[in-house]
């Protein structure tokens, strides 16, 4: 369960990287939770975006866990990635 | 570089573009302030303030984007028609802007101490404009859209390139901005980002088309994107004449689901071969970089040029053709980075020019005073050592004419005069100098009063016989003032020797020419270029010498007969004219005896014509100018020195003063005083 909390920006991109390339060299479905971040930059969204297409790839699940909160919804949808979870096939 | 370290890089370089930003509003505000009804300087100063209220918050400089807000609101107003342009809008905004100047300091403690200053400007702006309580940027949707004006489709492509998020710059933060100004339309592409293990983490992969309906135009579209225009690809088209222009009406969902759902199982190879635009991308039309760099380039260049002329010579000595065919290449090589490296340090005076304009509009208001500001060669350019150099002089300058010479508006009526004074700043190139011309149609100097003042100070005797420019050049010495009274501008006869040692410092001149109830015109020349000087290598016996060549007019033989025939004076017959000639040898007293025939270098200077006596002209050279240090900063006639091509070191002499130096010592003996120092360290009889 990789659980993104608060702001998850360029600070913690590399930290973030690292994180999913370990999820997915496992067997284990991966779960993420971004229920409790306040906002996503474009970092995070192609890390997440790149994890989800070599999951599909791996044969390694990579769920999204519990709700996106409306104000990162939000923030996506003003820049064109409203649909970015759905789309992903986490949602 | 880690992400912090290109964060501050990037903070400290949005500071030093905005400060080019406060430039130019100020000089908007200015020209607003002569014409109030231009809608066009009216957007200028609001995307102005637009551009440094969005910037800053996606910088971090929160402060100065919710203090900036309120001003842009104002001028939003103003766009509107709902608020008037008068001084007191003008005053209090220029006011705010040298306070954002301090918040771009990003100094907590002095902004701290400024609070107070801030919420006194933004209490004032809102009796002035009656707008509600100010405070920080309101979120967009608050925030009004734009000016009245038709509303347009415009097409923007937006493709971050590498190292944008480095610069702290944040894509997501523009959009918004963007989508501030109108109703946006956005489709995101993934399409580059390439898989998880290849990704830089640090590095946006994603790029938007968008759809913004706006009354904004082009101009203010782009603002958004000023602080990363040079690390993006980036267009702006009208909709209907975009060459790829997305279909109508598409929506947040259908891009996703084309640009996201539908690629989410492309091959690998496929993204990364889409961040080759990106790469492209980056390939920026200019650079900022930073003094420092250009200056120790152009330390090597000059390096270079040494080691240069040092080949040159031992390629002259050793009878190898292939040897003198390198040479010669890279003597050709070297004198053409020699030339880029200096048009590199070329910047145009229009920055230093226009921002005058906000000491005049001051000035004028409080001394009662009504002056225009007119600018001409603002494009004129000048090594950027001079031009650092020159922002002190012009301002006394300044100073000085709007104190001294320009009347109160009454007394230019009363004289028949428009009551609105002109002060003229000028800037253009004269052969290897340019200049700098500061002008006012005052009342003139009274050069009566200037040499009374000199007598009474005892600067010159009272039956001093003093010419124009003599006068004139005493308003120049330390101490001297002509003003009644020191005013708050003024008139402690500090300001014009400042004037005159900076000048001085730089190897210039200064010319006064002033006609009572017409005006002054002060002229400084400068030297285009502090660092390397195209010169002459002279000789006498062993020492050499170096003379501009820009200096230099002629050469001529000197004969001993010649000498024979002037009955011991030093003068010179040359088609007819009598030129006057300084025996170098003398005055740097060299023992050597002189040869059969000697060599006499004409030289224009400001006193005019001067021959400089040598034993032998080497030949030109490019001379790289070594600073002589502290223990030399008095011996005014040597500008520098040089390293040969042997490795001997050769002055640069400076014709102007050497003659100076010489015509004062003349002219004291011929008082009957005791002479001045008339060479380089010592006293002596004359040339």
């Amino acid at each position: 369960m990789l659980c993104l909390e608060g702001t998850v920006d360029i600070a913690c991109a590399a930290e973030l990287k690292a994180l999913l390339i370990e999820g997915l060299s496992g067997a284990k479905p991966v779960r993420v939770s971004i229920e409790k971040a306040a906002s996503l930059d474009v970092t995070a969204v192609q890390l997440l975006w790149a994890a989800a297409r070599e999951s599909r790839a791996a044969g390694v699940e990579l769920t999204l866990d519990g709700p996106v909160p409306a104000p990162v919804l939000a923030a996506l949808g003003s820049v064109g990635l409203r649909e970015f979870p759905v789309a992903l096939g986490i949602g | 570089m880690s992400a912090t370290g290109s964060v501050d890089q990037f903070r400290h370089s949005f500071c030093e573009e905005a400060r080019d930003v406060l430039v130019d509003l100020e000089s908007a505000l200015l020209e607003l302030n002569e014409s109030r009804l231009d809608q066009g300087l009216v957007g200028r100063v609001f995307r102005g303030l637009h551009t440094l209220k969005g910037s800053g918050a996606m910088f971090g400089f929160d402060e100065l984007a919710g203090f900036t807000h309120n001003l842009e609101t104002a001028f939003d107003e103003v766009r509107n028609g709902r608020q008037t342009v008068g001084s007191e809008l003008i005053d209090l905004t220029l006011e705010a802007l040298d306070r954002i100047r301090v918040l771009l300091e990003d100094d907590a403690g002095k902004a701290a101490a400024e609070a107070g200053i801030r919420a006194e400007i933004l209490s004032r702006l809102k009796q002035l404009t009656g707008s509600s309580e100010p405070g920080p940027a309101k979120p967009a949707a608050e925030v009004p859209a734009s000016g009245g004006g038709e509303v347009r489709d415009w097409h923007i492509h937006f493709a971050p390139g590498a190292d944008m998020m480095r610069t702290g710059a944040d894509p997501f933060l523009l959009l918004r901005e963007l989508g501030q100004m109108g109703g946006l339309s956005v489709r995101a592409s993934m399409a580059a980002v390439p898989p998880l293990r290849e990704l830089d983490p640090e590095r946006c992969y994603v790029s938007w088309e968008m759809v913004l309906a706006t009354t904004a135009d082009r101009d203010a579209i782009r603002d958004v994107f000023i602080f990363v225009d040079d690390c993006c690809e980036l267009s702006i088209e009208p909709a209907s004449v975009a060459s790829s222009e997305p279909k109508e009406g598409f929506t947040a969902r259908e891009a996703c689901a084309t640009d996201l759902t539908a690629r989410a199982l492309e091959e690998p190879r496929a993204a990364c071969g889409g961040r080759r635009v990106y790469d492209k991308a980056d390939t920026a039309a200019s650079l900022r970089v930073p003094a420092v760099k250009l200056d120790q380039f152009v330390d090597l260049v000059g390096e270079l040029v040494t080691v240069q002329a040092r080949l040159s010579e031992l390629s002259a000595r050793r009878d190898d053709p292939e040897v003198a065919e390198v040479s010669e290449e890279i003597e050709r090589l070297t004198s053409s980075l020699r030339e880029n490296s200096m048009n590199i340090r070329m910047m145009p005076m229009r920055s230093t020019f226009e921002k005058f304009r906000r000491l005049v509009h001051d000035l004028a208001r409080d001394l009662g005073k009504d002056v225009e500001l007119t600018i001409e060669g603002a494009d004129t350019e000048l090594d950027k050592t001079v031009i650092d150099q020159l922002s002190d002089p012009l301002m006394h300058l300044i100073r000085n004419s709007m104190d001294h010479g320009i009347e109160a508006p009454a007394v230019r009526t009363a004289r028949g005069k428009r009551p609105t004074a002109t002060i003229h700043l000028s800037a253009r190139h004269s052969g290897a100098s340019v200049l700098i011309g500061v002008s006012d149609d005052g009342g003139g100097i009274d050069s009566g009063a200037v040499r009374q003042r000199a007598i009474e100070k005892g600067m010159v005797d009272a039956g001093a016989a003093l010419g124009e420019s003599e006068i004139f050049a005493l308003i120049f010495q330390p101490g001297f003032s002509t003003a009644k009274q020191v005013t708050d501008v003024s008139g402690r006869g500090v300001g014009m020797d400042v004037v005159r040692q900076r000048v001085d410092s730089l190897r210039g001149t200064i010319e006064v020419v002033s006609k009572p109830g017409v005006g002054t015109s002060v002229t400084l020349r400068l030297p285009l270029t502090l660092a390397i000087i195209d010169g002459l290598l002279v000789s006498v016996g062993e020492a050499c010498f170096v003379l501009p060549l820009a200096d230099t007019l002629e050469c001529i033989e000197l004969t001993r007969t010649d000498v024979e025939r002037a009955n011991g004076k030093h003068l010179a017959n040359v088609r007819g004219e009598l030129i006057p000639y300084i025996r170098l040898r003398q005055y740097f007293e060299i023992g050597s005896d002189a040869p059969e025939i000697e060599q006499i270098m004409v030289v224009e200077t400001g006193e005019g014509r001067y021959g400089f006596v040598v034993d032998k002209v080497l030949g030109d050279c490019q001379s790289v100018i070594k600073n002589l240090g502290r223990v030399y900063r008095h011996v005014q006639v040597v500008s520098g020195a040089t390293i040969l091509g042997n490795g001997s070191v050769a002055l640069i002499l400076d014709p102007e003063r050497l003659v100076q130096e010489v015509v004062r010592t003349l002219a004291h003996c011929a008082r009957g005083r005791s002479p001045a120092a008339p060479g380089p360290g010592r006293k002596r009889d004359g040339p």
